[in-house]
């Protein structure tokens, strides 16, 4: 395999993207172009890139350690040089190829789902750059061009949240998203730049980082770690920067599955992973990343818990996952965090793929209480949706089992115990809410008397695909207390941690309880929501639907304060202050302008006993100068 | 016969030209301005003869020629301003014409 | 022997400006010519960027007597820092003429606008203290003008406040010009005002350098301009015609900066580096106090001009921070800002000759009737922000690390320049272009085929060198490097 082709991976999605922006501008311009062009074009690239994935892995299978690809110098100040590069490792080909994967199944889901709307083109061009700027967040080789893709993922998901701009909602949405952000990019560009500052001149690709960061002071490895991870918080929504993600389900549907759900949030996860070398130094920034990790879990499932829009419930409750994530990768089990980024992305796309098809077939209903007894009309729906519910309950041997309960394990193993006890407890949160969710939409009695809607075959392919994948994909993390070769574990081999010894009984006692964790959550929700009684009116209000009231706060100490010290600066401090300085100055000449021109009072002889004046004074200077 | 002693003229000169400066500032017609410059010009030129004539140098008495040669032209304009200043305003004092006065704000 | 190239750069738009003034012809000939001219320069500069050689010489001098009994000399150069310069005036002001095609206004609006680009490209390239003077004197009577005639609003009122208060400014380093003159003829005997002659001197004591580097950064700092002197900006900003805020914003601010780096920084290199840190901390505080009072204006143009006053002063921050990686981001926002914002205000040109709008309330849904306006705006905006991929992102993450470098803590704050950026342009982005308002916006009429050429091109620009900017930056690299070990003895940085 040729490493040429790493380029070609991010190249393909690109390309693809930049011609369907010109041939949407050119159908809404000039001529119709008929959608199945589009289609065409949009599914080809990230199942190209999907190949190309495939056979990278083959590659790697068969004994090459890593590809690099360095077309270019991009950088190059004063000895500081940054690469355009691009590398493959067994990491960034297992994230490739799962995005890709996802993504060209959610293609073809979103192909059915924008059928007939009027920004066709539009959107796969959005939907493809953000392929390539995630593909380009994967396989960059150094710190920096992936902050390309990762601004570049940013952008994408502000342009599709706020796709249907003519909504206010939609953009004001999306302009959270980028800017909640860009805080967190702010972290991420500080922690790089100081790390650039210490170790960039012995090269900043990931492998001359991993060699030379040791030669960096701990306090600023510590604060490096941090900065970097105040990113990974704005990126995956967690704690505090996690309010932008429930805004952004004013998505279309498709967005908020492939972007919101299955990829671009985990490329904080991915991030962490990629700097293990820089984590595996400071492991109390681990713990703190454990503790963030497993507070946002906790928090986004109590909040999901009270939610009646069905893409909120989902949207927290990937903040929640995405919670459990990084508990992984903060207590060093990098594969263990990327086995959940790899389940979750299978189960979380499914769940919001079948809330869109839901949706669909409801008109653009979001509110699970209008819902109700879709079983029967939309069957596949259901034994789809039920397979994704069942595995982020964490019900073996559905795939969210084996990767949440992994996390669990390595929480009791490193000692974290409260860490394992917020997870524990989180899991039957989460059954609770899902099967909450999954009762009140699909069984009981059908609330709207609306006509169902037919789904296309592109909606239905996908929804089984990855219910299949939601069905077996833990499979290839199997512990090995079942006798199983932890593939993940194997082939992530660099990123695995410390091996930690556990008696089979303890592990095996510690998937019952987790077991029965979920299974808990899924009683108390078939008791209170399985009969769901619709005829009553529901009212839902309280701390927790409100969420806490944090948007709230949020909004009235930053935003409503810096709009207060904006109108300050420019009415008080600009207007009132600076410019009435300069102007004063102006104006104190033109008031010694008009003092002085009283002496032009159109009196002659005034003006001639001046002159007198004037000259008998001058002379007599001269007089008494010259002698 | 008296010998005019030089400062006598001096003092004349002196004399005459403090008369046209008072002149100058304390009248109001136009004619008598007028006749004030004249006269003041004329002390001048009384200044210039007598210095000539006691440095023995001509320079003085040439510029005097001068003077007197630009005060004649010079006559023609100013008399002829003064009547058309009259017909615009029909009037001869000074104080009447003041234009340039400032007014207002700038 | 002939014109030397530079010559003809300069002078040529001022000898057609001066015959289409004479002869009678109409508007259409005026800018049909005027642009001409514009594209006859462009090529001529691009014939220097591709002879240019990579050192830190000045190149393709021209010396010529000119007032020879005072040292006075018509004395040509350019190095790396202005041949960029040099490069983004020739290319933006044919563009911009794309775009202001369709203005109706009478042909002494196309006449002035030569004669601007007379003024900035001589301020630009004159290394004779007096000649820069008399450009930089010289490039505000069109701009005098192209307010005070064809401007808005209280325009008069505006004009006079641009052009009394840089004047103002100018005559501090009009003194100081002159006192550096007579300094050189009492040490050497015989009178120069050339700039490598100027530096030369010894004799002046610490105190006497000190006031006239302020002469002269007075004189700078107003045209940036560095906070607190900058109220007149947003005035004339707001009042301006679309060509003369294009000019102002995207061309004559940029001549603050490269002033500092051209003369302050070699005449005064000691009190450039002693005072550095004011100017370091000044900039910082001004891309923050400039952002923020963005957020709220009401005005777009106004708050155009608080963005680019954010911008300018992070750029300042940049060419202070004593190090290769702030100066080169410095020279390289320079190029950045002046394309983005150029475009921006030349967008909003559009705007407001469609639908005679101007407040940000008043806008909207502009984004339905004209996607192209909106997708070029949307790539202008992104260079702003600084997103990756533009050199906008390029020029920021090397000035943040200059500063970085000049110390950690102001490095950090510089870098909140992504985030408040981010908020007010999305934020207008949002009010303005996308969402809708109760306004009539249907004469609001897409880019035509001209527009559509100058803004795709400045926006290809925008990203190939954010793409690849090693082949934009090395050429300026070893100015700057010069610059700093030999004229500021301070070292590249670490």
């Amino acid at each position: 395999m040729n490493s040429h082709f790493l380029a070609w991976i991010v190249l393909i999605p690109l390309i693809s993207s930049l011609f369907l922006g010109l041939m949407h501008l050119y159908s809404i311009k000039i001529r119709k172009i008929p959608d199945f062009v589009f289609t065409t074009l949009a599914l080809f690239a990230p199942m190209a890139s999907f190949v190309l994935g495939v056979l990278f892995c083959i590659g790697l299978y068969e004994g090459a350690s890593e590809y690099i690809y360095e077309p270019y110098t991009w950088l190059k100040v004063n000895g500081y040089i940054i690469s355009m590069g691009f590398l493959g490792d067994r990491l960034s080909i297992f994230m490739t190829i799962f995005v890709t994967f996802i993504g060209s199944m959610i293609h073809i889901y979103a192909s059915g789902y924008m059928k007939g709307d009027g920004g066709y083109g539009k959107f796969f061009s959005y939907f493809n750059l953000f392929m390539a700027s995630m593909l380009l967040l994967v396989l960059a080789n150094s710190p920096l061009i992936m902050f390309i893709g990762w601004e570049g993922v940013g952008l994408c998901s502000y342009l599709l949240i706020s796709f249907y701009f003519t909504d206010p909602l939609n953009v004001v949405a999306g302009n959270k998203a980028f800017i909640v952000n860009r805080i967190g990019d702010f972290g991420f560009i500080i922690g790089l730049v100081t790390m650039f500052f210490y170790v960039g001149k012995l090269g900043f690709d990931y492998y001359a980082l991993e060699e030379y960061v040791s030669l960096v002071p701990i306090p600023v490895l510590t604060f490096i770690g941090v900065a970097l991870f105040v990113g990974a918080m704005g990126k995956s929504a967690q704690i505090p920067l996690y309010v932008w993600l429930p805004d952004a389900m004013a998505g279309p549907t498709p967005v908020s599955a492939l972007i919101h759900a299955a990829t671009m949030v985990t490329a904080g996860v991915y991030m962490v992973a990629r700097f293990h070398f820089l984590y595996d130094l400071i492991p109390d920034v681990g713990v703190f990343i454990a503790y963030i990790g497993a507070f946002s879990a906790l928090f986004a499932a109590i909040i999901a818990m009270r939610q009646t829009d069905i893409k909120k419930i989902l949207a927290y409750s990937t903040i929640s996952q995405l919670g459990y994530m990084f508990i992984a990768v903060g207590l060093g089990g990098y594969s263990t965090g990327l086995f959940h980024v790899f389940t979750h992305a299978f189960f979380k796309a499914l769940l919001f793929m079948g809330a869109g098809a839901v949706i669909i077939a409801l008109h653009h209903e979001q509110n699970i209480f209008k819902m109700g007894g879709l079983r029967k009309k939309i069957p596949l729906v259901y034994i789809t949706m039920l397979t994704a519910t069942l595995a982020i309950s964490g019900i073996p041997p559905f795939s969210g089992f084996f990767s949440k309960d992994e996390i669990l394990l390595k929480a009791y193993l490193h000692q974290e115990y409260l860490i394992y006890i917020i997870g524990l407890f989180t899991a039957t949160l989460t059954a609770y809410y899902m099967f909450r969710l999954f009762f009140v939409t699909f069984e009981g009695k059908n609330y709207s008397d609306k006509k169902v809607g037919e789904l296309s075959w592109s909606m239905k392919a996908p929804l089984v695909i990855l219910a299949f994948g939601a069905t077996f994909a833990g499979f290839v993390g199997l512990p090995e207390v079942f006798g199983a070769h932890n593939l993940i574990d194997s082939w992530l081999e660099a990123w695995s941690g410390p091996a930690l010894h556990v008696e089979h009984v303890q592990e095996i006692s510690l998937m019952l309880i987790s077991v029965v964790a979920g299974l808990i959550g899924i009683g108390i929700a078939y008791v209170k929501f399985y009969k769901y009684d619709f005829s009553k009116e529901i009212k839902i209000s309280g701390v927790v639907y409100n969420k806490f009231y944090i948007d709230e706060a949020y909004d009235y100490v930053f935003v409503k304060g810096l709009q207060k010290l904006s109108v300050f600066i420019s009415v008080v401090v600009d207007d009132g202050i600076i410019d009435k300085i300069v102007m004063s100055i102006s104006s104190g000449f033109i008031n010694l302008g008009r003092r002085v021109g009283r002496m032009q009072s159109a009196n002659t002889r005034a003006y001639a006993f001046f002159m007198l004046v004037g000259i008998s004074s001058f002379s007599l200077y001269l007089i008494l100068k010259l002698g | 016969m008296i010998e005019a002693s030089f400062m006598s003229y001096i003092s004349l000169s002196i004399l005459l030209f403090s008369i046209g400066i008072i002149g100058l500032i304390s009248r109001k017609n136009i004619f008598i301005i007028y006749m004030s410059i004249e006269l003041m010009l004329n002390a001048i030129n009384l200044m210039l003869v007598t210095l000539s004539k006691y440095f023995s140098s001509m320079d003085g008495q040439i510029i005097a020629m001068m003077v007197m040669a630009i005060a004649a032209s010079e006559a023609a304009v100013f008399l002829s301003l003064i009547v058309a200043m009259f017909r615009l305003k029909h009037s001869l004092n000074i104080d009447d014409y003041n234009a340039l006065k400032q007014k207002g704000t700038l | 022997m002939g014109i030397g190239l530079l010559t003809l750069i300069i002078f040529l738009p001022l000898v057609v400006s001066f015959v289409l003034l004479i002869l009678p012809v109409g508007m259409k000939v005026t800018r049909n010519v005027a642009f001409a001219t514009t594209v006859v320069v462009f090529l001529l500069s691009l014939s220097i960027f591709f002879r240019f050689r990579l050192t830190d010489y000045m190149q393709f001098r021209e010396f010529h007597p000119w007032i020879t009994t005072y040292g006075i000399y018509y004395s040509l150069g350019v190095d790396g820092f202005s041949m960029i310069i040099l490069m983004l005036i020739t290319t933006l002001i044919p563009l911009g003429y794309l775009f202001l095609w369709k203005t109706k206004k009478a042909k002494g609006y196309w006449a002035s606008m030569l004669l601007i680009q007379t003024g900035v490209t001589g301020a630009l390239l004159s290394l004779d203290m007096i000649l820069f003077y008399f450009f930089w004197e010289s490039m505000l009577l069109p701009v005098f003008m192209i307010i005070g005639i064809y401007g808005t609003g209280n325009r008069i009122f505006s004009t006079l406040k641009i052009t009394i208060y840089t004047i103002m400014g100018s005559l501090f380093m009009l003194v100081s010009i002159l006192y550096l003159g007579v300094a050189f003829y009492n040490e050497f005997g015989v009178w120069s005002f050339q700039l490598s002659d100027l530096v030369q001197i010894t004799t002046l004591t610490n105190l006497q350098r000190t006031l006239l580097f302020f002469g002269f950064m007075i004189a700078f700092a107003i045209k940036i301009p560095i906070f607190p002197f900058h109220t007149w900006l947003m005035q004339t900003y707001s009042n301006s015609p679309t060509g003369g805020v294009f000019i102002l914003s995207s061309i004559m601010a940029k001549l603050g900066i490269y002033g500092i780096v051209r003369f302050v920084l070699p005449l005064f290199p000691h009190q450039y580096v002693e005072f550095a840190p004011y100017f370091v901390g000044l900039g910082v505080f001004g891309l923050l106090y400039f952002g923020i009072a963005a957020l709220m204006q009401q005005n777009i143009k106004k708050m155009f001009a608080y963005s680019s006053a954010s911008h300018l002063s992070f750029i300042t921050a940049g060419i202070f921070s004593l190090n290769i990686y702030g100066m080169t981001g410095a020279a390289f926002l320079i190029v950045a800002h002046a394309m983005a914002t150029g475009g921006l205000f030349l967008l909003n040109g559009t705007i407001e000759h469609d639908l005679g709008i101007r407040s940000i309330s008043g806008l909207g849904g502009i984004a339905k009737k004209a996607p192209f306006l909106t997708l070029a705006f949307a790539l202008m905006l992104l260079c702003i922000v600084g997103l990756p991929g533009t050199n906008g992102f390029v020029s920021e993450l090397l000035i943040v690390f200059g500063l970085f470098q000049f110390n950690h803590y102001v490095g950090v704050i510089s870098a909140l320049t992504v985030l408040v950026a981010a908020s007010f342009m999305f934020w207008l982005f949002q009010r303005a272009i996308l969402v809708g308002t109760d306004n009539d916006v249907s004469k609001m009429k897409d880019l035509d085929i001209k527009e559509m050429v100058g803004i795709f091109s400045l926006a290809v620009v925008i990203f190939a060198m954010g793409i690849y900017p090693h082949w934009f930056l090395y050429k300026i690299e070893p100015t700057i490097t010069h610059y700093l070990v030999d004229i500021l003895k301070v070292g590249v940085g670490s």
